[in-house]
């Protein structure tokens, strides 16, 4: 019999450490056993840098431009414990349409049947969560992903970002989009960041997968190249990841969230924001 | 008095249009051909170009691409790696090629949607080229901006502004600027401008007919800011560009919504033209005395026919076409012909602010006929509309574009094509407008109208 390909997109406002943690997931379900492809889709194309020892790999879209065509194999790289490593790539800054670049790549290894022939048991595609136009949110069309986790820290932008994700979910959820499996919560390591972003997970209806401390461990790792799970093996860090990896791979059922409304996003997060000044205010007195 | 039909058709509004009286902005590429020596460079998709050169010079009037149209305009032909990574490189390089072969006075780039939507930056690609002294425009004409009206008024701007340039020195007085028929879709503007240019020269303007045969090519573009006044002869097409000139070169404008058809609306346009410019009065008069003469042998003659010929000729009509044909003949029709109108329906999608203004001139067409101006683009619902209107007991006369032939044979009535699509009218300098131009249209009407039965 043959096994289900599980398709997993990872959304997250830029510069959370959406990248780090798909890389992480991506190594720790490699580990495991798992047949796993990263698909990087940001123009910035480095999404699996972590996973290739810090280098770059020639891009889709880069590997279009020269040629003219694409076979798929031509620009899937192998990384850390065989996994398949991909990145869509895009134009340079301020020119082109990257949201259609996504589209074009992720199309063309559809009509290819890259995953098929490989064999897979994962494809994380890791997106920029900005979706600020409807290239972006390709991974989440119907037959692509199923699952969407974003990856969001408890500051509010990345709250934000997350929030619009949601309504693109909602959106696509209508004509069999993928739908919303958590929140990934990164860099938590204050008492107040884990309540903040488990009020949000609350009122969105959805639920917080895991929380991810801020850690130098993944810092020093990144420096050398390499993800957690490959640079520091037995450390806290990549057992959080580990553990992270084992949710994402018995995760069954996804939800169609509920996002808040503007007017309802700002007044949940000037709610917070009053309470965060009281704890602060109430350290700095406490500490004079 | 407003004429009431039996059955007011209920038709409901539909998204869709079937049926297609313009294209997109980006048929203002034919603005561009219109103009001897300039040739237009399209930054578009494969097909883009084609299709509306097919459509609005070739299936209207069989008007062909002459020097600079049709099959001579280069075009990017947008592919996908032009939408993911930009296509600036490939319109500089396109640009460069066409440099090299091709043989222009002036050339415009126009942009289609995808380019517009991806945000190429289309001025510092053609701005290139104008920092090295090439007659080289940019405009944006991506179709999601309007029709090729709203995109023929974009391409003449573009040029005011970027070819012709400042210019502050005197105004020659007794020179004219003239902004009136959209070349290439209407259908007989090469006949009708020059009809235009030789009435107005004829009262002793110098005319700066900007497109057509009788435009010196883009040296008479270069005079624009020197003329002593801007002419806008069509209900609003052109205005807005007056406006601009007005702005910039500080120079005023008279905007007559009617195009002149026969001596009675021909001869009182041409006064009010003398008067605003200023000119001598004798010699306005003069002119128009000697048109007038020739015009009204012909119609003496003429009368026998429409006199005695009480076999079915047409008493009611209706108008099919853009704003600026279907307000001229209207008048001309009840004024001149003494026909009445039953269904007026204009299909050039006129901006909104310039709707109640056109909707007026129908509601005076003469001191005792008022018509109800419609505006509707949708064939389905133009079919409709006609269908049930009532055009009293005798066969009607239907003036309006192919799509109306169908119908015409269904209510027993004659349609005369006078727009686009005129795909049975093969058309070279046939003129319906001025002096000669009405009794061209005179024949026309009346020679369907005899053979109908033949």
């Amino acid at each position: 019999m043959s096994k289900k390909l599980k398709q997993i997109a990872i959304y997250g406002k830029g510069g959370i450490g959406k990248s780090t943690t798909t890389s992480n997931i991506s190594a720790a379900l490699s580990k495991m056993g798992y047949k796993v492809m990263q698909f990087g889709c940001d123009p910035k194309s480095d999404s699996t840098n972590t996973l290739r020892g810090g280098e770059y790999i020639p891009t889709v879209l880069d590997t279009l431009r020269e040629k003219g065509s694409v076979k798929a194999n031509d620009v899937i790289f192998e990384g850390f414990n065989g996994i398949y490593c991909v990145e869509a790539g895009g134009p340079a800054p301020g020119v082109g349409c990257a949201g259609r670049g996504i589209i074009t790549a992720v199309q063309l290894f559809r009509q290819q049947k890259v995953f098929e022939d490989l064999d897979l048991d994962f494809i994380i595609y890791d997106v920029l969560g900005d979706v600020v136009c409807g290239g972006f949110a390709m991974p989440i069309r119907e037959g692509i992903a199923e699952h969407v986790f974003t990856v969001s820290s408890a500051d509010f932008m990345s709250v934000y970002a997350a929030n619009n994700l949601f309504k693109g979910i909602q959106k696509y959820s209508n004509t069999g989009g993928a739908l919303l499996g958590g929140i990934i919560a990164n860099s938590i390591n204050q008492e107040y960041s884990k309540n903040i972003i488990d009020d949000f997970a609350e009122k969105t209806k959805t639920q917080v997968v895991e929380y991810v401390p801020r850690s130098v461990t993944v810092t020093q790792c990144e420096l050398q190249g390499k993800t957690t799970i490959e640079g520091a093996p037995d450390s806290e860090q990549a057992k959080i990841y580990t553990h992270l990896a084992e949710k994402i791979a018995a995760h069954e059922i996804s939800h169609t969230p509920s996002p808040l409304d503007t007017t309802e996003l700002r007044e949940w997060a000037s709610g917070w924001s009053k309470q965060i000044l009281e704890v602060e205010s109430r350290k700095v007195s406490a500490g004079a | 008095m407003e004429r009431t039909v039996t059955t007011q058709a209920a038709v409901k509004k539909s998204s869709s249009i079937a049926q297609v009286r313009y294209v997109c902005a980006m048929g203002a590429s034919h603005t561009v051909s219109a103009i001897p020596g300039a040739i237009p460079i399209v930054h578009c998709g494969p097909g883009c170009a084609d299709k509306q050169f097919i459509n609005v010079a070739f299936y209207n009037g069989f008007q062909g691409g002459g020097y600079g149209g049709g099959a001579v305009v280069p075009s990017t032909n947008f592919s996908e790696k032009e939408v993911v990574f930009g296509g600036a490189e490939r319109l500089h390089e396109l640009i460069e090629s066409s440099l090299k072969i091709l043989n222009a006075d002036l050339f415009v780039v126009l942009t289609g949607c995808i380019p517009d939507i991806v945000g190429d930056n289309v001025p510092a690609v053609v701005g290139e080229f104008q920092k090295q002294g090439i007659p080289i425009v940019a405009a944006e004409t991506g179709g999601f901006h309007g029709n090729n009206f709203i995109g023929h008024e974009t391409v003449m701007q573009a040029i005011i502004d970027q070819y012709v340039g400042d210019y502050s020195d005197p105004k020659e007085q007794g020179t004219v600027n003239v902004f009136s028929l959209i070349p290439y879709q209407n259908t007989f503007w090469r006949g009708d401008l020059a009809e235009l240019k030789r009435i107005l020269k004829g009262i002793g303007l110098k005319v700066n007919i900007l497109f057509g045969s009788g435009c010196a090519g883009v040296r008479e573009w270069k005079e624009i800011p020197k003329a002593q006044f801007n002419l806008v002869a069509s209900p609003w097409l052109g205005i807005s560009t007056a406006k601009y000139l007005e702005e910039k070169y500080n120079q005023p404008f008279l905007h007559l919504p009617t195009i002149p058809i026969g001596a009675k609306e021909t001869s009182a346009f041409l006064r009010r033209v003398g008067d605003f410019a200023g000119l001598k009065k004798n010699r306005v008069e003069k002119f128009i005395q000697d048109e007038e003469d020739a015009y009204y042998r012909y119609l003496e003659d003429f009368s026998d026919f429409y006199a005695e010929y009480w076999w079915g000729l047409p008493a009611t009509f209706a108008t099919v076409g853009d704003s600026a044909y279907n307000l001229a003949l209207s008048r001309f029709l009840v004024n001149q012909l003494g026909l009445i109108p039953a269904k007026q329906i204009i299909t050039d999608n006129p901006p909104e602010q310039y709707r109640e203004f056109i909707r007026n001139e129908y509601r005076h067409l003469a001191t005792d006929v008022s018509a109800k101006a419609e505006f509707e683009e949708d064939g389905y619902v133009i079919n409709e509309k006609l269908r049930h209107t009532d055009f009293g007991h005798k066969p009607p006369i239907i003036f309006g574009t192919t799509w109306e032939r169908d119908l015409a044979k269904e209510l027993k009535g004659s349609v005369i094509e006078v727009g686009f699509p005129a795909s049975y009218e093969v058309v070279l300098n046939r003129s319906y407008i001025g002096y000669r131009g009405a009794l061209s249209l005179l024949e026309k009407i009346f020679t369907t109208v005899v053979s109908s039965s033949a």
